[in-house]
């Protein structure tokens, strides 16, 4: 940030009131100084051989090893990947194949790799999903769906 | 007195009626079903909100919250599992009478304690607010630039551990709000050459991300890795003194719930603290100042009406620094701020001055909110319990889609779904680490407006950088704001090192035998 993004994606300064970088440049210092001062604390524990941090987690079930810090697990990787995954190819498919045919496939695959086996179920609750929410944003807030234009 | 009577009118209105009672029975629906709160929520149905009136919009996200708050508390007593943070104190009264077949009673509880500690709070509100947003006035940009460094300083200690984690969300939140078109230049600023971007980050897409993405993401995953899955008790007796509170109950808790109340609104008017302190600040005086300080934990409705009454006066209460210094205390002011802004308004002290009428619909709004609540909750009671039973496979899939529409209506942009998909990944991670998304929020929030002050203190003062020596009243704020800084480090070194100390006792206790 300090070295390539704020220095090329910030307006020059003007020559009066404060510079455009100002701001940016103390919220990365505070990030940076904050981070060194973490990493220190870390170095001098582990240097030191106490535990890094006893406090309590949220997700204790992620911890992994005994440095106490949370260290998410390949499952849980994996869970991500299943979720994110079609919400990206949603976000690409909708531009080609339209709102309904995009969600509606979207929902499916969803709600199979969440463990869903119900099929009447998924079907159901998928169509009635893509077909309440094509309703309100086209005839309750006048809003086109996105991608290409059926109806 | 013609602005009262306008705004007033403004607020019976049949469309704001409308979206007040739906805004309350969607908050208590959503409020009921676990991991769902009320900031979510309203994260969730603010791109609705564009297509109405101001106010119409901010009583239907009033009405939401306060719905929501005690929605939590059907989880709460039910499944002992907190629809929201603020009710798990009443999940420990709550669920010992959900498991006596007392859990109607306990809800019906909570619901006149949720009502009555709103209704006092809103009436402080409305008592305060004008006048101290009057004083405020007074205060220029030097002082609102070291009052937001204040407030951010405070925030940064919300929702993590560390102070540090705390301050590097909200410099990560600060950076994310000062992309796009920089104030005084007119000229793009860190947009990566992406045109989207020159508007700056939308906050739907950002809030909805990383309040509902995010959450619906570790949720999800507690639901399919660990398999995680909770049951109603739903244990509903037929006798009717099981089921009701009789007006001897209710009245004889009177000045627990008028501690509790006013516990909730010095703990709300704070920025920083929020509804979770409140409600176990007021629980724990009930228990210390009660007579049966033995029932408490095992089903006293004395222990309910202290959480419950301090929990829903933070909601009023926290509008006060909002409405007053346009500083948000808590995630659901930040979230109304950003409604307010989204159409057309700063709140703040010149909101009295320039919106006088609006304002005084926004306190019908909320005083009109309360009294729906009260009826939402004492008809609809067994209906609403139905929704902690609503199967993961059905609400998951669902919250997913509403979380991507949601973002794509704001500006009917498929680069918004984009920056929530990302908001949420990122989200995900802030809180599986312990990165405060409270601070990131607020900070982003704050941003522009932080930077504002900034710029117009050095133009005003033709770049002399003593300028802040001049005002008292900013320069007691920034030595404030440093005594925060160095205080909680302190404490958060004597905290580590108390642990310490006691890890070692309890080791060499153990080694002893």
């Amino acid at each position: 940030m300090l070295a390539w993004a704020i220095p090329t994606y910030t307006p020059a300064y003007p020559g009066y009131g404060a510079s455009p970088a100002l701001m940016l440049n103390v919220s990365v210092y505070v990030m940076l100084f904050m981070a060194i001062l973490s990493l220190i604390r870390i170095s001098v524990a582990v240097y030191t051989n106490r535990p890094v941090c006893s406090e309590e987690r949220e997700f204790p079930e992620d911890l992994e090893g005994d440095d106490g810090f949370t260290q998410v697990g390949r499952m849980n990787l994996l869970h991500l990947a299943r979720v994110m995954i079609p919400c990206v190819l949603l976000v690409v498919a909708i531009e080609y194949i339209g709102y309904a045919l995009a969600s509606f496939a979207f929902l499916m695959i969803l709600q199979y790799l969440i463990g869903s086996r119900k099929w009447l179920q998924s079907t159901i609750l998928s169509s009635v999903l893509v077909a309440v929410l094509y309703i309100v944003m086209r005839y309750g807030f006048g809003v086109p769906v996105p991608g290409p234009q059926v109806f | 007195m013609e602005m009262i009577f306008a705004g007033l009118l403004d607020s019976i209105s049949p469309a704001s009626l409308m979206f007040l009672l739906v805004g309350v029975a969607v908050g208590v629906l959503i409020g009921a079903i676990p991991g769902i709160n009320g900031p979510m929520a309203i994260a969730l149905f603010i791109p609705i909100t564009y297509y109405m009136t101001p106010l119409t919009a901010i009583g239907f996200l009033v009405g939401l919250n306060k719905g929501a708050f005690f929605g939590g508390a059907v989880s709460a007593v039910l499944l002992r599992t907190p629809g929201t943070p603020e009710a798990a104190a009443t999940s420990w009264d709550g669920y010992p009478l959900t498991q006596q077949g007392k859990g109607e009673k306990a809800l019906r509880m909570a619901l006149y304690s949720s009502v009555a500690g709103d209704i006092i709070s809103t009436f402080v509100l409305i008592l305060i607010a004008a006048p101290l947003a009057a004083v405020a006035l007074f205060m220029g940009p030097s002082e609102i630039f070291a009052l937001i460094s204040l407030a951010l300083t405070v925030i940064a200690g919300i929702g993590t551990t560390s102070i540090c984690r705390g301050l590097i969300a909200a410099g990560f939140g600060i950076a994310a709000g000062l992309i796009g078109t920089e104030p005084v230049t007119a000229l793009p600023r860190m947009t990566f050459d992406v045109y989207q971007l020159g508007s700056g980050l939308s906050l739907i897409p950002v809030a909805i991300g990383l309040l509902a993405f995010s959450e619906i993401l570790l949720q999800l995953e507690r639901f399919t890795v660990k398999g995680d899955s909770e049951h109603s008790a739903n244990v509903f007796s037929s006798k009717l003194e099981d089921r009701l509170v009789s007006f001897k109950e209710f009245f004889s808790k009177l000045k627990t719930l008028l501690r509790g109340s006013l516990i909730g609104i010095g703990v709300g008017a704070m920025p920083g603290l929020g509804a979770p302190v409140a409600s176990f600040m007021s629980y724990d005086q009930a228990m210390k100042r009660s007579k049966n300080k033995n029932e408490f934990g095992k089903g006293s409705l004395e222990g309910i009406a202290a959480s419950e009454s301090a929990n829903s006066s933070v909601v009023a209460s926290s509008l006060i620094p909002l409405f007053v210094l346009g500083i948000p205390g808590n995630l659901a002011a930040a979230m109304l701020m950003g409604a307010f802004m989204i159409h057309g308004m700063q709140p703040g002290p010149l909101l009295f001055k320039e919106n006088a009428q609006l304002m005084y619909g926004i306190y019908g709004s909320l005083v009109l909110a309360s009294l729906f609540l009260l009826l939402i909750g004492r008809f609809g009671l067994r209906l609403f319990c139905k929704a902690v039973d609503i199967p993961a496979m059905v609400l998951y899939p669902i919250v997913i889609f509403t979380c991507i529409m949601g973002a794509y209506l704001g500006k009917s942009s498929m680069f918004d779904v984009g920056v929530m998909l990302t908001f949420g990944f990122i989200g995900y991670f802030m809180r599986k680490f312990d990165y405060s998304y409270v601070a990131f929020l607020i900070g982003f929030i704050l941003a522009p407006e932080w930077e504002r002050a900034l710029q117009q203190v050095v133009i005003i003062s033709e770049n002399n950088t003593f300028m802040f020596f001049q005002r008292p009243v900013a320069m007691v704020l920034m030595a404030v704001t440093f005594f925060v800084i160095g205080r909680t480090f302190w404490v958060s070194i004597n905290d580590s090192r108390r642990k310490k100390a006691e890890q070692a006792m309890s080791a060499e206790q153990a080694k002893n035998g």
